[in-house]
């Protein structure tokens, strides 16, 4: 509750109300006031979604001849089937999933037994390769995007399954970090005693911590996904053929070369949107507390 | 297991029942937990930073062979290539984007954090545009800035309002690619303050308004010295992410009208994947490398030497 008094004065003097103490009605006309700023926020920050979608179930004439906040009068999967059948956005769409899938199951599989392995494990050259890791965190993706290239065409591996996936499927330090600070809490004694009797390390890592380790698995699963599904520069210079177009890469196409076609170009784009709301939907618990973690951890 | 659980942290102990053979063997294991991510880091991280360097000292085209060409490519890519504009347009954007981003999600933090009815679906929302595809959002802030048919110069010639020509135009296109970011970020960075003001105990509130202490003298003197690791943490992470901006740029514009938002990145691209000389990408590459390494420290000492005045 303190934490109510101390947040509405900083955001009333914004609004520069001065009302210094309040009395019922001032703090009933308070109320209506952050109220009305709060459905501000909601609607600048659903529209986008809700317009397009919209848009998507109109034939090109309403979304021009119309105000798009008008619900389509007679929805109509005409968009849907023209991306669908003459463009190849059912291929896109099965790419964009195969290869997210993929990237995200061996990005955390791989990212965890490393993490395992630098919290639980004892082995030479443990602290430095550790600081490597740390290291390359540093890294902006912009510095090895040409020589990255370079490498994947003279390996031959353009335009393949391949070039889009591996430089992110193998475990990267930002999810081996996550992980490892979190397999430091889980106490050493468990898996001494695991060890006692005559566990394995793999069977201690699949059968006691991922059990108890489930939360931050789960978020680095959402961060995978989320990062293989919208990701875009990669594919974009990696592939230049049409069967293995993901939906970033498809819709970007799609807009350059039929960019007044609105009604086509937005139901390409929330082909690639409404995953992620129903994501985010089933998840948000786990997605706003997968945010606060990178940054704590970070 | 007494002996092995006294041992802490980063040293090296003996685990307590250890002989030579079931220790090789566990070092065996922790290198085969290891070698993915490891044989990960290396190959697509540490070898590629190498690389981007000695192919900066190059001119090729991947075809034809490497030729060596010292340091040229960086004196070429600034009087050839626009390099130094497009270093310019980047640094306008991140001026654009951050400050405005970082009030925006300061605000909505203080805002919304409270327990009022409403305030936890409001901050649920925010975060949802995190999740969006920066290409597909483009393409629909791109119909909503369209100037004919767009429904900013539609709301806009409602009031009798000629609106810009938006994207078209030089003047208003990248703070239309920065919009773009804030709108989808400013929820995301939310989530940090929110984190930050959460972790400071009401007491001292309690403490400063019995001494005396205004709101706002509370806002100034308690919550913002006490947001700024969290405070440091958007800057810098929006700072490095800001100045590798592509996506947006690249739908929304594609670097222009003219060369108005070709951001270094897009000119990159542009170098390495439209013009295929790999030389002069490596050179930006590391230029854009070298320009971010800057920023962050520049950064932080900033923020160690205000957080020293302020605790004095």
């Amino acid at each position: 509750m303190a934490s109510v008094t101390t947040v509405a004065p900083t955001a009333a003097t914004k609004s520069a109300s001065k009302s210094g103490k309040t009395s019922v009605p001032g703090r009933g006309l308070r109320l209506t006031g952050y109220y009305l700023i709060l459905l501000i926020i909601v609607i600048v920050f659903i529209t986008p979604y809700l317009f397009s979608l919209f848009a998507a179930f109109k034939p090109l004439g309403d979304i021009l001849g119309q105000s798009p906040a008008r619900p389509p009068t007679s929805p109509t999967w005409a968009n849907f089937r023209q991306i669908f059948t003459q463009d190849d956005f059912g291929r896109y769409l099965a790419n964009t999933l195969l290869v997210t899938v993929i990237l995200t199951i061996g990005q955390v599989t791989f990212s965890m037994m490393g993490a395992y392995a630098f919290a639980k494990m004892e082995f030479p050259g443990r602290d430095a390769l550790f600081w490597m890791y740390l290291a390359t965190l540093m890294v902006p993706n912009v510095v090895t995007l040409v020589p990255l290239y370079v490498m994947f065409a003279k390996a031959g591996l353009l335009n393949t399954y391949w070039a889009i996936l591996l430089p992110y499927t193998l475990g990267v330090p930002q999810a081996v970090f996550l992980m490892r600070q979190n397999f430091m809490t889980i106490p050493k004694e468990v898996m001494e005693a695991a060890r006692l009797d005559g566990c394995s390390e793999s069977r201690i890592l699949w059968r006691i911590v991922v059990p108890i380790s489930k939360p931050i698995i789960i978020t680095a699963t959402l961060l995978a996904f989320v990062f293989g599904w919208n990701n875009f520069l990669w594919p974009l210079i990696v592939t230049n053929s049409n069967s293995l177009n993901v939906l970033s890469v498809g819709t970007a196409n799609l807009n350059s070369n039929f960019a007044d076609q609105w009604n086509l170009v937005l139901a390409a784009s929330l082909v690639a949107l409404i995953p992620m709301v129903i994501l985010f939907a089933i998840f948000q618990k786990y997605i706003v507390r997968s945010i606060s973690l990178t940054g704590i951890n970070r | 297991m007494s002996v092995a659980a006294v041992t802490t942290g980063l040293g090296k102990p003996k685990s307590s029942e250890a002989t030579p053979a079931a220790d090789r063997r566990r070092i065996r294991t922790a290198f085969a937990f290891l070698a993915p991510s490891l044989v990960g880091v290396v190959l697509f991280l540490v070898i590629p930073v190498i690389l981007v360097i000695i192919l900066s000292l190059t001119q090729w085209n991947l075809l034809t062979p490497l030729k060596w060409v010292g340091f040229s490519n960086y004196a070429n890519i600034f009087k050839y290539d626009a390099f130094g504009h497009s270093l310019l347009v980047t640094a306008y954007y991140v001026v654009l984007n951050i400050p405005i981003q970082t009030v925006v999600a300061l605000g909505l933090a203080l805002l919304l954090n409270n327990k009022l009815r409403g305030s936890a679906f409001v901050r649920i929302v925010a975060v949802l545009p995190f999740l969006a595809t920066p290409v597909a959002m483009s393409v629909v802030w791109t119909w909503f800035f369209d100037p004919t048919n767009g429904i900013v110069n539609q709301l806009l010639g409602h009031i009798g309002i000629a609106g810009p020509a938006w994207l078209s135009d030089a003047a208003t296109a990248m703070p239309i690619v920065a919009f773009a970011n804030i709108w989808q970020y400013a929820g995301y960075n939310m989530l940090f303050f929110l984190a930050g003001l959460q972790a400071i105990p009401p007491s001292m509130y309690e403490a400063a308004s019995l001494d005396g202490a205004g709101k706002l003298s509370q806002f100034r003197r308690i919550t913002l010295p006490l947001l700024r690791p969290a405070l440091l943490f958007v800057l810098v992470t929006g700072v490095i992410g800001s100045f590798q901006v592509f996506d947006t740029a690249f739908v929304l514009t594609n670097g222009g009208p003219g060369n108005a938002t070709t951001v270094a990145n897009l000119n990159i691209y542009n170098t390495a994947f439209q013009g295929f000389r790999i030389g002069e990408a490596s050179a930006m590459s590391v230029i854009l490398f070298l320009v971010i390494l800057v920023v962050t420290v520049l950064q932080f000492t900033y923020f160690n030497r205000r957080t020293t005045y302020e605790m004095v």
